[in-house]
């Protein structure tokens, strides 16, 4: 007990600094990212107090206009939805089981290397480049237009190297252990993926799901050369072939050349629609990883 | 007794070719499986292939007409009078990434470590899920923000006359890239095994010292690949940039003239340009630039990457 | 075994939107099979987008089995478009079978002039110039003028709006303001914007900015300033009073056939220029 008690004075300064250090820092990064979340939130207020008021069904499924107040948006908003639903289709499969390869069958040498090294740059690509491929494909080469096809094909490209390396990182991350485990038990290599690592990966890789289909769902360059700027007029159109406009894209239109009398409304109306909307988008992709990990005991 | 070994032995031989045409399917799925993946990442690079073959054949059609040294270094961009300096658009793609690394690093960093290691549980789930949101926004949007909310505040503050310019867009493409380094980050600060922080309370280190001294220095790879992305999302963004940069092929330096990035200056221009003219040859290029500055920056990083992990 | 309902479920869900896709393929290639002569793609000029869009919408009611895909990017992209048969009709806020504006002439393909377009040189609200001469948009345009207390307001900088390279507004204003006089793209009060409503929103958020915009824009936190005395209204300029204004072509490629030329009649017809065409404040050319 003595020894406890006859601390030096120097050490006991020491501790003290240090607790103060501690307190002082530890307060500096809860206030700044406080502040931050203070200044996120106050944005989002902005966007949807504006709009959200005076939205109602007209608004969300009726057909726009060009010269009178009142028009909907109904067209846009299931373009974007379908197209989003189409892009995911196509891409999901492709850049899970690239980001799968790369980080369980690719050999580590110099050439994956830089295969990796592409795929993680070509992330990176801005969105117009490959609005400027899928034109020259679809638009130009193929001669179909522009479509809901051409616009959901090239949104899945843009999504695929993101795909393919949030997988990669995310299966990279399952401890080797658990794998060894798997293989003990007399599983192949295809069963310890699909009932072992992509389990213990799935949480990244639905974040970086919920990534890319927020991305896919506000991309605006890619739609304008591809989509076009209007929508085929009718609601529920399934038709691949339609003109796929979405509603960032009808966003862009409506700030940038609608004569419609009510255009700022519609403009805050659409932002304030679009921020809900990724909303529910990320609530909507979490929510079955929610429940299954909501079950087990932790 | 004797008549039933042979059953017996049917019997195992029976289990036995089950056991075998069973291992054979799984065999057989594991090799189809393999497949798929093999046929996903050949498909991905070939589709990325295409991309970079499509828009390198283009762009160096550009230099049937401009010089190499004049493309590069020259900034005088006036295509009217034959001019293809791209020089500013360069340099200014490379400086606006710097600035907004600048400021979104440290900011990130912080909130992540806010979110991973100080904040109550309750309280963790609703910031994740906010940033989440943040990323989906479209960009239009932000740049919309931008254009009507902070650039009238920087003019007032700096004195500027128009207010577009790098502070602007590194502002906004902060805002823009603070959710995806955040949320990576975040996610290498809890891969961090609870047994390293535990240890550091057992030998008497502050919070504070756990941060620094541990989590941090465990999440390296992580943080870094979290700053990639980040950085790849400001050098590609376009559609904000071009609605708080201001659009003139100057040199901006100061942080409030207006000026260009490779980016904005595409998407300005692209659509109003003829498909045969030098000009469009000349923004192709730039694309191709682009691609290869991300290129390059990325092969860096990944050394250093490598690097700190042995 | 919660794991193994997971992957059930999102099996269900891809094999229920392939069945999904299936049936949209289907349908699809019924509905081209009816309409495949009737088939009119509009591309080009976004100027005229608001025209060209409500123009379909009518069309499409009278002549329901005529289907019309409406698209706008960039005035170069109508002649463009048009030439390369990705359109058949393209929309340009210029004549572009003459070369205009650095941007070569288009051969082979026919103009239509659908509806005069009057400009507006645009100033903040709250800017206490209400008029311009001509020579003093040159001016302030080349960069001789800086200060608004030179045209008689208050004593601040000039902030110059300038459009994009290859906008249709900034050929007509080149042309018909500018005549000749080069613009200068540069200095710390100098700005470039993509499209009209980014020049409406850069104006109206600047007290001391200076720009131009179809005059059906004009509304909000800007105002027109009269060219040379005579007030930016439609009537002027249908007179001819007032300077600044240009035309709206549609293009072809020779001569319009067909469900083109029964749209490009539709526009021209009494009807509708003198009904829609007026409300988006354009001025009929007939």
């Amino acid at each position: 007990m003595n020894e406890l008690v006859s601390v030096p004075s120097k050490k006991m300064g020491r501790f003290r600094t240090r607790r103060t250090i501690n307190k002082l820092m530890l307060g500096l990064i809860s206030a700044v990212s406080l502040s931050i979340f203070s200044l996120i939130l106050a944005l989002l207020y902005t966007i949807v107090r504006k709009g959200l008021p005076d939205i109602d069904v007209h608004f969300l499924v009726g057909l726009p206009e060009e010269i009178d107040a009142g028009g909907g948006i109904g067209p846009f908003l299931w373009n974007s939805l379908y197209i989003l639903f189409l892009s995911l289709f196509l891409s999901l499969p492709i850049g899970i089981g690239a980001g799968i390869f790369l980080a369980e069958y690719a050999p580590r040498t110099r050439s994956m290397e830089w295969v990796r090294g592409a795929i993680e740059s070509l992330a990176s690509v801005p969105s117009i480049v490959f609005g400027l491929f899928g034109y020259a494909l679809f638009v130009e080469y193929f001669q179909i237009g522009v479509t809901i096809l051409g616009a959901a094909v090239t949104l899945a490209l843009l999504n695929l190297p993101v795909l393919a390396r949030v997988t990669e990182e995310a299966v990279t991350a399952v401890p080797s252990t658990w794998r060894e485990a798997s293989f003990a038990l007399g599983a192949t290599k295809t069963q310890t993926i699909l009932k072992t690592v992509l389990p213990a990966a799935a949480r990244g890789i639905v974040t970086g799901v919920s990534l890319v289909a927020c991305r896919a769902f506000g991309e605006s360059a890619i739609i304008l050369l591809v989509g076009g700027t209007s929508a085929s007029g009718e609601m529920w159109d399934f038709h691949l072939l339609s003109e796929g406009a979405t509603l960032p894209v009808h966003l862009w239109y409506i700030q940038s050349e609608a004569l419609v009398a009510d255009a700022q409304e519609i403009a805050q109306k659409t932002s304030a629609l679009l921020v809900v909307i990724v909303l529910l988008l990320s609530f909507a992709i979490r929510f079955p990883l929610w429940l299954t990990q909501r079950k087990k005991p932790r | 007794m004797e008549k039933l070994s042979p059953d017996w032995t049917d019997a195992t031989n029976l289990l036995t070719a089950r056991r075998q045409s069973r291992w054979a399917a799984k065999y057989a799925a594991d090799r189809f499986f393999r497949f798929l993946c093999l046929g996903s990442i050949i498909f991905l690079g070939a589709v990325l292939g295409a991309i970079v073959l499509f828009v390198s054949e283009t762009g160096f059609l550009v230099f049937r007409d401009v010089s190499l040294w004049e493309f590069f270094f020259s900034s005088r961009w006036d295509p009217e009078h034959g001019k293809y300096g791209a020089a500013v658009f360069i340099a200014g793609t490379l400086y606006l990434t710097l600035v907004t690394l600048l400021i979104a690093t440290p900011i990130s960093i912080c909130v992540a470590v806010f979110i991973a290691e100080i904040a109550p549980p309750w309280l963790r789930q609703w910031l994740r899920t906010l940033l989440d949101l943040l990323v989906g926004i479209p960009s239009i949007v932000y740049g919309y923000l931008g254009a009507t909310l902070l650039i009238p505040w920087i003019r007032e503050h700096t004195g500027a006359p128009v207010g577009d310019g790098f502070l602007a867009a590194a502002i906004v493409l902060s805002i823009m890239i603070l959710p995806t380094i955040t949320r990576i980050t975040d996610d290498a600060l809890c891969a961090v095994p609870n047994e390293w922080r535990e240890a550091n309370y057992a030998l008497g280190g502050t919070t504070f010292q756990m941060i620094v001294r541990v989590v941090l220095p465990a999440a390296k790879s992580g943080i870094a690949a979290a700053v990639i992305l980040g950085m790849a999302r400001a050098i590609g963004e376009t559609m904000a940039v071009v609605m708080v940069i201001g659009n003139v092929a100057q040199f901006g330096f100061d942080l409030v003239t207006p000026t260009s990035v490779l980016t904005s200056h595409i998407v300005m221009q692209i659509l109003n340009v003829d498909f045969q003219s030098t000009t469009n040859h000349a923004l192709y290029m730039m694309a191709f630039l682009l691609l290869l500055i991300s290129i390059s920056l990325i092969m860096a990083i990944r050394r250093l990457r490598l690097k700190g992990g042995q | 075994m919660k794991r193994t309902t997971l992957w059930k479920r999102m099996a269900a869900a891809v094999l229920s939107s392939a069945l999904l896709i299936g049936a949209a393929f289907t349908t699809q290639h019924r509905a081209d099979a009816a309409e495949v002569s009737g088939k009119i793609v509009i591309a080009g000029s976004t100027a005229l987008l608001p025209l060209t869009q409500q123009a379909a919408k009518e069309f499409k009611k009278s002549h329901p089995k005529v289907k019309i895909v409406v698209s706008g990017s960039s005035s170069i992209a109508g002649p463009q478009s048009v030439a390369k048969g990705v359109a058949t009709i393209g929309a340009c806020d210029w004549d572009a079978t003459r070369a205009v504006g650095g941007f070569p002439a288009y051969k082979g393909l026919k103009a239509y002039k659908i509806a005069k377009i009057p400009f507006a040189v645009i100033v903040n609200k709250n800017n206490s110039v209400d008029n311009l001469s001509v020579q003093q948009i040159q001016d302030i345009y080349e960069g001789k003028i800086t200060n608004w207390k030179q045209v008689g307001g208050k004593d601040e900088e000039i902030v110059v709006i300038n459009r994009a390279k290859g906008s249709g507004t900034r050929v007509n204003f080149e042309d018909k303001i500018m005549d000749g006089h080069a613009i200068k793209t540069s200095g710390d009060n100098y700005k470039e914007v993509q499209k009209s409503g980014d020049m409406v929103n850069a104006v109206s958020s600047n007290p001391n900015a200076i720009g131009f915009v179809d005059l059906a824009y004009v509304k909000g936190g800007i105002k027109a300033v009269s060219i040379n005395g005579v007030k930016a209204t439609t009537a002027n300029a249908a007179s001819g009073k007032y300077v600044f204004y240009g035309y709206g072509y549609l293009l072809t490629k020779g001569e319009a056939k067909g469900a083109d030329k029964a749209f490009i009649n539709y526009i021209l017809s009494k009807k509708f220029q003198n009904g829609s065409l007026k409300k988006l404040k354009f001025i009929p050319v007939k």
